[in-house]
């Protein structure tokens, strides 16, 4: 096996004949394309097609003879000073959820809210965005909302007024003895004063907080070590050296966005400045943030413990982490070796939930002199406060029946905490369920009132997720439903609320700024410009405040309190998916839809199950003795609990270890979210009362069937797949038939013939000199053999395009960690159709930007490059030449046009595209037309959901709405370059590109993507080009790409592996 | 007798074609110069007097000046006023305060044509011009375009196709005669029912038909002249031509967005707040405003709490507001019978315009029938045609000056919009953004290019306007 080969998958790896076979027809497998029922559910035949023929002739005359329908202009009767109908307004607001945080800039067209920018303000997240923070704006239009408040009667929930609500709620609360208040964590200040006001009233009031995903252990660990119980403010763009024991710091843990960006920073090698940070990875499935890294160190779920104290004692002294199975402990004696030399500069982190495992990474810490240096105290992060002991006092508590009120306020504790059926059985026993949610879950389904409250793009609000740094919640439109703030309900009930006023909540948030924010801070002299400020800007920085104390803690103790490894042949880990989290955002279908970075399924939680290699040309199932493929159920027993999964081979698993996600299988979260895979929450394991996210009491059974609809997009639109031809030579399968018709066995570099595809260049940093050098000497191939031609390109660039705009684009590869955040903006942006799983399982996913995972080097732990994969906007565009309506076409700007109004549906284009990235309306997604039968259901909901009203409130007034039969692609946002121009014009000036900004760039959390014009000599695009590192994908087939792609370094030490 | 048939069908094919052709050309292009830059304030008859007054005869009536100062009159008349031109001043006198939009653009070949076209109309739409001094086309127009000709050709076709078949038919029954064959030559009847004959006569009708679908169906879904009853009868012709309100004073979206924008009711209080009886319609229809936002005429002040009225307590205040204005105007002290009617009609009209199906409620805004439609994969943009592109509405929308009731003036068909983008210099020399064209600078500098149409910049590509 080739050291430098880079493949896509198991199937790739493997030369799967029957997935060669499918890889150069463009709609897949002739399976997939004759499972067409969903068109129309009983087979057509000729009779059928004459029927339809008569009734479209028909309908045609008619609507022919029928007169147009009259369309209302409605005005407004006063307008708005600051609405301009037709031009988008941009109010700074805060994305919070729970712990989740990023400062945005909401996107308003006619007041409503449709898109979701990152706030470049924000020191933290520097305008970076999450795909949950972009997909936070359907959720305004989530058709699952409550719409009402209701009171539980004889006949269950009925719809109440507030008045009743707060008559009912007063009285309750007043002969209430105990009234436990259940949350996840708080990041706004206010809302915690808001809740000492309601203590205040109800002396009797305890706040229980918990995370669905806990990181109660950090905490902990702080609190015994420095006093401090928070989470330490991480500085990963001043560390070298990273080790990682589970953390998935890019993808979901903490602070994600924040810690991408900075991490990232450290990881722009240039041929000039060949330097990069050193992230190690120490895990058991292959997470997002280890796909990232440049060296995992495999280890069972169940040997962290062992490993954190295999590493305590290399670099503190001592010893420790003896039962670690042997290739951990030489690879973390070389990483120890690594910490040491950067001392100050390097940060090791663990998302154990072991109180002492984290103390010895304090230790570590504190002994490489990190503290102070890349980890400190001064701007600690609040974003996880949560400690689920506190829930489970809660339980015992009801059980002892001394709580006769449960608030819940925006948590979900029925589903996902561990003790979830304990916590459903205790809410009987309470008198008084009171739900402040904004839509119904699996915990508020029994409760007997519901008041709901307000999304957060309806509410006012705050939040400091460092100490000192401030950002402000905006209503963004009035609320749609009869909804009320939680926090004005609790005021509300404990009297603290100026009834009188038309906005008493944002007067309390006033009120508590001027009283305890405006003196943390000296630049501004009065409280109205303060306040005035922190609302345009969205954020605010004041004096953090606490330091953290001296360390001090009984470290041998705690060495011998972490976990101890497991004994069985098998074991799982629990983790967060980038887009689900613990099922939070389950209700979300653009988030159900968007592909796990890593496993790239959507629609579900798959079993990743380990690959291994047996020496041959095969890979087979780690487990079980059958040869486990994708998408094979399996019986999955942990601690008794049988679940049936379907399953995914993944590359760097370690051995016996299989891994499934967290938050599937909600059973009351919408049409959308609910049903959609399995849920593990009640598998997880406590340790020192902490949720644990691994268990080693775990079978896997042999297959005992097929999933029905596997929808994993991986082997979807393949580029550059090699297969063996009949002498067993390496050729590019998706040309395999022309090859060996037409031109034979060609050589390398040769152009149309069978050759290795240049999709992706990998490079050790050790050998970025060689490599691009070789990557020079490749381009300058490619370059010869497209310029063999009649038609000079360059005179041709010259003719066309050397005045006006030249768009281009340029992808970092180093820089893009797989989020996905991209993808979402790119749906939210052009009105992209949700297709749901059945036709996701059929290729029908219609997402214009993908983000391709390759995986290189050492099939048993490999790396892994994520290649965001949109249209190339090629100036000899395949496409182009094939479209008999002259549907897509050029643009003088180069852009590869696609005119929806002209397309017929032939998919040639689709056909002849080298990246497949054209996408087909199979059908009707989005109801632009007026046959249901083509609308099709995405999770069996009632109303298709593009055909809510409440739903399409999302839609992008300046993108069309496709209808069933076309093609569409990405289009380079070709909405927002229009915009760009026509500031610029308005301006009368010339345009710059920070005019002109795709929603994937803006979307972005680490600046992987740059977009601008190749014209603009001092742009930021032109500097991006001019890199050594920069090829275009399949740059040998002259179809002249508009999109740069750089090669992926790792800094991998091979050695490590030995 | 063939021969000579043949000789002298192609000597009068010789001589008509290239006259027929040539002046055919000259006022068509005429035609739709005068339709895009005339029609709005001229009369197409040129014999009745519009905005501006009828163009009939207006050669000679600048005869006795150079040909230059007419077509410098039609590019610019202000200019001319102001530079003291007898004929100009005389013609200010008599019209004044209209003034005449200049037409830098329009060259002297295509004034030629504009005035070739006005004779054309002038003559009935065929008799020949008599023009002096035009040049090779004033002999083109000289010809005419006499349609009869191409009926008399048509009838001496089909009568020389008939003469022909007969000689055939007649040669047939020769041979066969000398061939000793019995030959039995068909009647006029039986050669019509023939089978050539019926196919040609198929294939002529599936030609026909396909071309009017084809046409028919590229109009589907066009609205031009559309000008439906609007809730309240506005009329244009009162605010922007009378009262020469410019436009973008109500619908203010048009220079800064893609919307022009029908302005809220709250525009039109900052008048109807002062003005509260009509020139036309009295209170008929400014009483449709006040009733949709909630004013109170009498008091002239905003009523409280009128979102939460009923509909009979709305119709107090409306009704009193029109009876004491009918009692005013008459000088009355009681309603009368007519009063009375009037007050009952006016409130049924208010009730009628405002309420709907959807919208019960008398208050909110009016909704409007929308007359400017286009489909949904269309992007317009007003601010880029009025702020850049410094159009007047009128290009597009006509002389709504002039419209009692709002009616579509423009196709708004894509033909429409690509021939003005065709058409249409940039603005070129002005604006800094366009600084990025280096070329077409240059190219303008050297006099290689004379204008940079909008064309040129990408103007006809696809996703200009759709995407």
């Amino acid at each position: 096996m080739n050291k430098n080969s880079v493949w896509i998958g198991e199937k790739d790896l493997n030369r799967d004949e029957a997935f060669l076979e499918t890889v150069d027809k463009e709609f897949g497998t002739a399976e997939v394309l004759e499972n067409t029922e969903a068109v129309a559910e009983q087979p057509a035949n000729r009779r059928d097609f004459l029927k339809f023929l008569g009734f479209g002739l028909g309908a045609a005359t008619i609507a022919a003879g029928c007169d147009i329908p009259v369309k209302r202009a409605i005005p407004y009767v006063i307008k708005p000073d600051s609405i301009v109908p037709g031009v988008a307004t941009y109010y700074a607001s805060t994305y919070v959820d729970g712990g989740d945080y990023c400062p945005i800039l909401v996107k308003c067209r006619e007041g409503r809210p449709i898109k979701i920018e990152g706030n470049d303000l924000s020191p933290l997240t520097q305008g970076g965005t999450s795909g949950r923070a972009q997909a936070s704006v359907l959720g305004l239009y989530d058709t699952n909302r409550f719409r009402a408040p209701q009171i539980k009667g004889a006949n269950g929930l009925s719809k109440a007024t507030w008045a009743d609500i707060d008559k009912t709620v007063i009285a309750k609360l007043a002969t209430s003895k105990n009234i436990r208040i259940v949350t996840n964590t708080i990041l706004s200040p206010t809302t915690k004063e808001v809740l000492k006001d309601f203590q205040a009233k109800y002396p009797q009031t305890k706040v229980v907080t918990y995370d669905p995903v806990s990181s109660a252990a950090i905490l902990e660990a702080n609190e015994m070590t420095f006093g401090d119980r928070v989470i330490p403010d991480y500085k990963f763009d001043k560390a070298d050296v990273i080790v990682s024991f589970g953390a998935d710091f890019l993808g979901s843990w903490i602070s994600p966005v924040e810690f991408a960006r900075d991490y990232i920073s450290k990881r722009k090698p240039t041929l000039e400045n060949p330097k990069m940070s050193r992230h190690i990875q120490v895990e058991g499935h292959m997470s997002m943030t280890g796909s990232n890294a440049d060296n995992r160190v495999l280890i069972k779920p169940s040997e962290q413990g062992e490993s954190i104290a295999f590493l305590h004692g290399k670099i503190v002294g001592g010893s420790g982490g003896g039962k670690l199975n042997a290739k951990a402990k030489l690879s973390l004696t070389k990483a120890a070796a690594e910490l040491k030399a950067a001392r100050g500069k390097s940060i090791v982190i663990s998302a154990s939930n072991n109180p002492y495992e984290q103390i010895l990474i304090n230790d570590i810490n504190n002994t490489l002199g990190n503290y102070g240096n890349t980890m400190s105290f001064a701007h600690a992060s609040l974003q996880r406060q949560g400690d689920e002991k506190e829930l489970a006092a809660l339980i015992s508590e009801v059980e002892g029946g001394r709580v006769d009120t449960v608030i819940l306020m925006g948590a979900n504790p029925a589903y996902d905490t561990a003790n979830g059926a304990a916590f459903t059985a205790a809410m009987a026993k309470v008198a008084t369920t009171i739900s402040l949610d904004y839509q119904p879950n699996e915990t508020n389904a029994s409760f007997n009132i519901v008041a709901p409250t307000h999304h957060f793009l309806e509410s006012w609000g705050d939040a400091e997720a460092k100490r000192g740094q401030l950002s402000v919640i905006q209503p963004t439109i009035s609320p749609l439903f009869d909804t009320r703030q939680a926090e004005l309900s609790l005021l509300t009930w404990s009297n603290s609320s100026n009834a009188k006023s038309e906005q008493p909540y944002l007067d309390y948030i006033k009120n508590s700024w001027k009283n305890n924010q405006f003196g943390r801070q000296s630049k501004f002299a009065s409280f109205s410009s303060f306040w005035e400020n922190a609302l345009h800007d969205g954020i605010v920085t004041v004096n953090g405040g606490g330091t953290g104390g001296s360390f001090n803690v009984d470290v041998a103790l705690a060495k011998a309190k972490v976990s101890k490894p497991g004994s069985g042949e098998v074991e799982i880990a629990f983790y967060e998916t980038v887009n689900m989290g613990n099922g939070q955002f389950a209700t979300n279908p653009w988030l159900q839809e968007m592909p796990d970075p890593v496993a790239r399924t959507t629609w579900g939680n798959y079993l990743a199950v380990p690959v291994k290699f047996n020496g041959l040309k095969k890979f087979i199932g780690g487990l079980g003795g059958d040869d486990l493929k994708d998408g094979d159920l399996v019986k999955l027993t942990v601690s008794g609990t049988e679940f049936t999964v379907p399953v995914i081979q993944q590359f760097g698993m370690a051995p016996g270890t299989v891994a499934l996600a967290l938050g599937y299988g909600r059973t009351a979260a919408g049409a959308c979210g609910t049903g959609v895979g399995v849920n593990v929450n009640n598998s997880l394991t406590t340790d020192n009362g902490l949720n644990q996210y691994y268990n080693t009491d775990v079978s896997v059974s042999g297959i005992v069937g097929k999933e029905e609809h596997f929808s994993c997009v991986q082997y979807h639109n393949t580029i550059g797949v090699k297969a063996a031809n009949a002498d067993g030579e390496v050729i590019n399968a998706d040309e395999a038939t022309l090859g060996q018709t037409a031109y034979g066995v060609g050589i390398t570099g040769y152009q149309g013939s069978l050759t290795e595809r240049s999709v992706i260049f990998p490079t050790n940093l050790k050998e970025l000199k060689n490599n691009v050098a070789h990557l020079k000497s490749k381009r300058k191939a490619f370059a010869k053999l497209n310029d063999a031609t009649l038609y000079p390109y360059e005179e041709y660039v010259d003719t066309k395009y050397s005045q006006g705009h030249y768009w281009g684009m340029h992808v970092d590869l180093n820089s893009c960690i797989g989020c996905n955040a991209c993808t979402v903006a790119c749906v939210a942006e052009n009105n992209v159709p949700v297709v749901g799983k059945k036709e996701v399982s059929r290729h029908h996913e219609m997402t214009w930007l993908r983000i391709d995972r390759y995986f290189f080097g050492d099939a048993e732990n490999p790396n892994t490059v994520y290649q965001p994969m949109m249209c190339q906007h090629c100036d000899n565009a395949p496409c182009e030449n094939v479209c008999p309506v002259n549907a897509t076409n050029h643009s003088s700007e180069g852009l590869n046009q696609m005119a929806y109004n002209r397309c017929v549906g032939t998919r040639y284009c689709a056909n002849n595209c080298p990246y497949k990235v054209r996408r087909f309306n199979w059908l009707d997604y989005t109801t632009a037309d007026i046959f249901p039968a083509n609308q099709p259901k995405v999770n069996g909901e009632e109303i298709p959901f593009g055909a809510d009203n409440l739903t399409r409130m999302v839609l992008n007034p300046d993108v069309t709405v496709r209808s069933r039969g076309v093609i569409e692609k990405c289009s380079f946002c070709v909405q927002r370059l229009q915009e760009g121009k026509l500031t610029a014009k308005k301006e009368g000036r010339r345009l710059e590109d920070t005019d002109v900004r795709t929603a994937c760039q803006t979307a972005c959390p680490t600046g992987a993507i740059t977009f601008g014009d190749r014209n603009n000599k001092n742009g930021d695009l032109t500097k991006k080009w001019k890199s050594d590192l920069n090829y275009h994908a399949l740059e040998e087939i002259n179809v002249r790409s508009s999109v740069m792609y750089t090669m992926k370094v790792v800094n991998r030490d091979e050695s490590m592996d030995a | 007798m063939i021969n000579y048939f043949f000789r002298k069908f192609a000597i009068i094919l010789l001589i008509l074609s290239p006259l027929l052709l040539s002046a055919d050309e000259v006022v068509d292009a005429g035609k739709a110069l005068f339709k895009n830059n005339c029609a709005q304030c001229h009369a197409k008859n040129m014999k009745s007097n519009a905005t501006g007054p009828a163009l009939g005869g207006v050669e000679e009536r600048w005869a006795d000046y150079p040909r230059e100062d007419l077509y410098n009159w039609v590019r610019n008349s202000q200019a001319m006023i102001g530079s003291g031109h007898p004929k100009a001043t005389e013609l200010w006198s008599q019209y004044k305060p209209t003034v005449m939009q200049a037409f830098p653009k329009l060259t002297d070949p295509d004034i030629e044509s504009i005035l070739a076209y006005v004779n054309y109309q002038v003559a009935g739409g065929g008799a020949v011009a008599t023009s002096a001094g035009a040049g090779a086309g004033g002999e083109a127009v000289k010809a005419g375009t006499p349609k009869w000709v191409y009926w008399a050709l048509f009838a001496f076709l089909a009568l020389l196709s008939t003469v022909l078949a007969r000689i055939i038919s007649s040669f047939n029954v020769i041979a066969a005669k000398k061939a000793g064959v019995p030959y039995v030559q068909k009647t006029l009847l039986q050669t019509l029912t023939s089978k050539g004959v019926i196919g040609f006569l198929l294939f002529a009708g599936v030609i026909l038909g396909g071309y009017t679908t084809v046409n028919n169906a590229i109009s589907l879904g066009r609205q031009q002249g559309y000008a439906p009853e609007q809730p309240i009868a506005f009329s244009h012709a009162t605010h922007a031509g009378v009262h020469k309100i410019d436009c973008q004073y109500c619908h203010d979206g048009a220079r800064r967005s893609k919307h022009g924008v029908i302005p809220a009711a709250n525009t039109c209080m900052n008048c109807h707040k002062a003005i509260t009886v009509g020139s036309k319609h009295g209170t008929a229809e400014i009483t449709k405003i006040y009733a949709s936002v909630g004013f109170d005429p009498i008091s002239n002040k905003y009523i409280e709490g009128y979102e939460d009225m009923s509909q009979d307590e709305i119709k107090d205040i409306y009704t009193k507001w029109i009876g004491d204005t009918y009692k005013t105007e008459n000088s009355l002290e009681e309603l009368d019978k007519t009063g009375t009617k009037l007050v009952e009609t006016q409130w049924n009209n208010i009730v009628s315009s405002l309420t709907n199906e959807q919208k019960k409620s008398i208050y909110g805004p009016i909704e409007w029938t929308r007359i400017h439609n286009l489909p949904d994969h269309v992007y317009f943009n007003h601010s880029q045609h009025v702020t850049i592109g410094k159009l007047e509405c009128q290009n597009c929308h006509g002389a709504v000056e002039e419209m009692e009731t709002m009616a579509q003036h423009a196709p708004l068909s894509m033909g429409w919009c690509i021939n003005c983008h065709r058409e249409t210099e940039v603005q070129f020399g002005d604006n800094e953004y366009y600084k990025s064209y280096a070329k077409y600078h240059e190219e303008l500098a050297a006099g290689i290019k004379d204008k940079v149409t909008v064309e040129d910049i990408g103007g006809l590509e696809c996703q200009k306007c759709h995407y």
